[in-house]
């Protein structure tokens, strides 16, 4: 015979069970708490304002010429930076602009030889960064499948982040040549040797999701800067003799890569619970919408609208270097600038952290 | 040159469009709603699912980006509630790209995809809008340049292209028919205000109130109007669809 239950059963469910039954409402509450003395919060203990506090450790891959782990919440990516030699004579159309004639006058390093160095990289693929899920990275992620959509858009988002930004200069992934001058007429002055390009430096930019807890871009790209800074590329010349390109394995002799400022990503996903159709209930005045930094996964897949703001802080005033915003008509213009402002603040977060190397 | 659109000219399709505009020129097609896998499947919601084709060779994670782009935003626009557990399928096919484009010269932020993204999703609209899909809104989206100089360039031919010495940053807008702000996407190097300016400008081209009956002459340096255009369009295709009421 069955007991009877002494307590009536609750109607109370647990928390995990309220966010997995009916996940928008669950966020909702806490963003718009009942009394006035709580702080709206979300689910993961932060504000709305709040990012995640950033880890870094870099030159952990001992293979790679530059490696660097970053930790974001439970979102972790590790990139690696291989570097190959491009012949110039296995190149079939080289490029049309001649880097020879840019070489020799350095003082072009205007916004045109910006121009011109985008272009290089890009039409010589210097720059080839790839984005890979690996499996158990997250439940939706399912392993031995063709590279997602996801890990695409990512791949062709990086990539072009890569070259607007000109993050990487044509000429530090360049190896020349200066022919010895002939000396065969002491009398006529020679025309100065012309610098010759041999070879260039490809960099394969691999980066893997150990784990994905929403707001992969930020991490992926900051992978990827990180791993540029800490990239050093050997010492490589043009040996006339051996017709071919040689390099040094002396440490002493290796350079870092000569970076273009530093960029910064900062994603903001907005909650709208109505759907953010604009369909405003008759005793409402305005809907709303809560613009969230830094979104993890829950919060992603709630939330349609989704703004990624580019930054450059590193010369006298801060330049955006990308707008990324789809989804949705929420965020109009003013909300933009509010948004750019918060960017900007997490701009000196990443850049502290950069800055100062292994956390 | 005024953007060209016609309509309803696939007919094994529910809906399609070819769109042409300053030497782009894209087919569109819309299939829907239609019988969705089972893996696809949204209880809620009509799933969307577009697929760019690009004018030579195999689509490539650029276009897989465009696509997540523009599949985002008909997500938006598309009623999806109203057609739980189907499919709308949207396929867009480039037919042709001005010279700058095509050719292997041109610097690199003119190849880059964010050119096309606007015709893309002019095309989409126009095949949806053949197809009868229940939309919530319209949208119209344009791009707009900004050079060293500090001038702005809206929506540019190329021969704009040729005679613009260096273009400082690229931004490509969608605004919906109550003029907010459904897609951005910018690249380059601005400052919020220059960003601010560029929006106001292509909130003026994309949706600005015209009034009656609007068949401006695109005179030099006036930029014309896209939701002038879709409605002269709409009003072509509602026209030839009640032909058989007038008719004598």
């Amino acid at each position: 015979m069955a007991t009877k239950p002494t307590v009536a059963p609750s109607l109370l469910f647990p928390r995990d069970i309220f966010a997995a039954l009916s996940p928008s409402p669950f966020l909702l509450a806490h963003l718009s708490p009942q009394t006035q003395d709580t702080p709206p919060i979300r689910p993961n203990g932060r504000t709305a304002a709040e990012f995640r506090k950033p880890t870094i450790n870099t030159s952990s891959l001992t293979h790679c010429s530059g490696s660097a782990v970053v930790r974001l919440g439970d979102t972790a990516v590790v990139c690696g930076v291989r570097a190959e030699i491009l012949l110039a004579s296995d190149i079939p159309n080289p490029p049309a602009s001649n880097p020879t004639i840019r070489s020799s006058n350095p003082s072009n390093t205007t916004t045109n030889g910006d121009e011109d160095d985008a272009t290089e990289v890009s039409s010589l693929s210097l720059l080839v960064p790839n984005i890979e899920l690996a499996t158990g990275s997250a439940p939706t992620h399912l392993p031995g499948s063709p590279p997602s959509a996801l890990a695409q858009s990512l791949t062709s988002r990086i990539r072009s982040l890569l070259l607007s930004t000109c993050l990487v200069r044509a000429h530090s992934l360049r190896i020349t040549y200066c022919p010895p001058p002939v000396t065969s007429d002491p009398e006529i002055p020679d025309a100065p040797p012309e610098e010759e390009v041999k070879a260039y430096w490809t960099l394969y930019i691999d980066t893997m999701f150990i784990s994905l807890d929403g707001n992969a871009f930020d991490a992926a790209w900051a992978a990827v800067v990180a791993a540029l800074r800490d990239t050093r590329l050997p010492k490589a010349w043009w040996d006339e003799d051996l017709e071919r390109i040689l390099c040094s394995d002396v440490v002493g002799e290796s350079r870092n890569l000569e970076l273009n400022g530093l960029p910064v990503a900062a994603t903001f996903a907005v909650f709208a619970p109505n759907g953010g159709l604009g369909i405003v209930q008759d005793d409402e005045e305005e809907e709303k919408a809560w613009v969230l930094s830094d979104p993890d996964a829950f919060e992603e897949g709630l939330c349609l609208e989704a703004v990624t703001v580019t930054v450059d802080c590193t010369g006298r005033n801060s330049r955006i270097r990308r707008i990324e915003k789809n989804g949705g008509g929420l965020i109009g213009r003013e909300l933009m600038k509010s948004v750019a402002r918060r960017a900007e603040e997490r701009w000196k977060e990443w850049s502290a952290i950069l800055e100062k190397g292994n956390t | 040159m005024a953007p060209q659109a016609l309509l309803s000219h696939l007919h094994r399709a529910d809906g399609s469009a070819t769109y042409s505009e300053k030497g782009y020129t894209i087919i569109g097609s819309v299939n829907g709603p239609v019988e969705v896998q089972r893996r696809d499947e949204l209880p809620e919601e009509a799933a969307i699912d577009v697929n760019v084709r690009p004018a030579a060779g195999i689509g490539s994670p650029n276009e897989r980006h465009l696509e997540t782009l523009i599949q985002a935003t008909l997500r938006h626009v598309i009623l999806v509630q109203n057609f739980p557990r189907t499919l709308i399928q949207v396929t867009l096919q480039v037919r042709s790209l001005p010279e700058e484009q095509s050719t292997g010269n041109g610097s690199a932020i003119l190849k880059s995809s964010l050119m096309l993204l606007p015709h893309l999703l002019n095309t989409a609209l126009l095949a949806l809008l053949s197809a009868s899909i229940p939309l919530s809104t319209t949208l119209t989206s344009t791009v707009v340049m900004i050079l060293s100089s500090g001038k702005l360039l809206c929506s540019p031919s190329s021969a704009d292209l040729v005679r613009a010495q260096s273009i400082q940053s690229v931004h490509v807008f969608a605004f919906s028919a109550q003029k907010s702000l459904l897609l951005a996407e910018s690249q380059g190097e601005f400052d919020i205000d220059e960003w601010d300016e560029a929006c106001e400008l292509a909130e003026d081209i994309c949706c600005k109130e015209t009034g009656v009956a609007v068949d401006e002459m695109d005179v030099d340096g006036k930029p014309e109007n896209l939701e002038g255009f879709l409605r002269d369009v709409v009003r072509e295709k509602v026209e030839k669809e009640q032909m058989w009421k007038t008719a004598p």
